[in-house]
């Protein structure tokens, strides 16, 4: 089962879209995990991740993150979809990069 | 505890009520103009130290109209809710918990802006005195 993670400050805003983002892939009938966590987590949450999904508050760790770990599929999450917290897009996004 | 909270929000939006979707498209519009502008600020400082001042001005520029964003929608649902004909919205702890959520992203943000700036400059004057 495909795991997704969303970092954020605190894992707050996000655990939100988390909500809609498992409500929209049990309607595409699509099994994952999704979670949210806080950047102060992400060593302990990165590794066994298919696909992390940055926040907006911190895009900044981006290229830090690519770095780090060259083999993960990081992105940030666009940010209209963030804004208008929608769960079916943002679904899409990790299901585009994750091609699956 | 924050878990329950949030279920109790995600009950309300079960309600379809139009007014609580504007709130919640208005609390995240503010989460993510201003989360944006912090994150801008940040890379700014970090451009600066790599020397790039042209980028980091730009993305110091690019930060103040991220954040100009999100503060405007905050200060929209400050004129709403001041308004007589106002009916209450924050119906709920939840409600309440992610404005205060916002609000301190804002903070935050703003504050970040006022350091950037800082920085960018603390950084021009080691690079004229050619010590970075």
């Amino acid at each position: 089962m495909k795991k997704i993670v969303l970092l954020c400050v605190a894992g707050m805003s996000t655990s939100l879209l988390v909500t809609k983002m498992q409500k929209a892939a049990k309607k595409a009938d699509f099994p994952c995990e999704i979670a949210a966590y806080g950047v102060s987590e992400l060593s302990n949450v990165i590794p066994s991740a298919d696909v992390v999904l940055l926040g907006p508050q911190v895009r900044y760790m981006l290229s830090k993150l690519k770095k780090e770990y060259p083999d993960k599929k990081i992105e940030a999450i666009d940010i209209q979809t963030y804004g208008m917290v929608d769960g079916e897009k943002a679904l899409k996004q990790a299901r585009e990069i994750m091609g699956c | 505890m924050v878990k329950r909270l949030l279920n109790k929000l995600e009950r309300s939006w079960g309600v379809k009520n139009m007014q609580g979707k504007e709130l919640e498209t208005t609390l995240f519009e503010i989460i993510a103009g201003v989360g944006s502008a912090r994150s801008l600020y940040i890379e700014a400082i970090q451009a600066a130290r790599g020397k790039d001042m042209d980028k980091a001005n730009q993305l110091l520029k690019e930060g103040q109209d991220a954040f100009d964003k999100g503060h405007r929608f905050h200060a929209d649902l400050m004129r709403d809710v001041s308004s007589d004909e106002h009916e209450q919205v924050l119906k709920s702890d939840a409600w309440v918990m992610l404005l205060m959520h916002a609000e301190d992203q804002l903070m935050s943000a703003e504050a970040f802006g006022i350091l950037a700036e800082e920085f960018i400059s603390l950084y021009q004057i080691m690079l004229d005195k050619g010590v970075l």
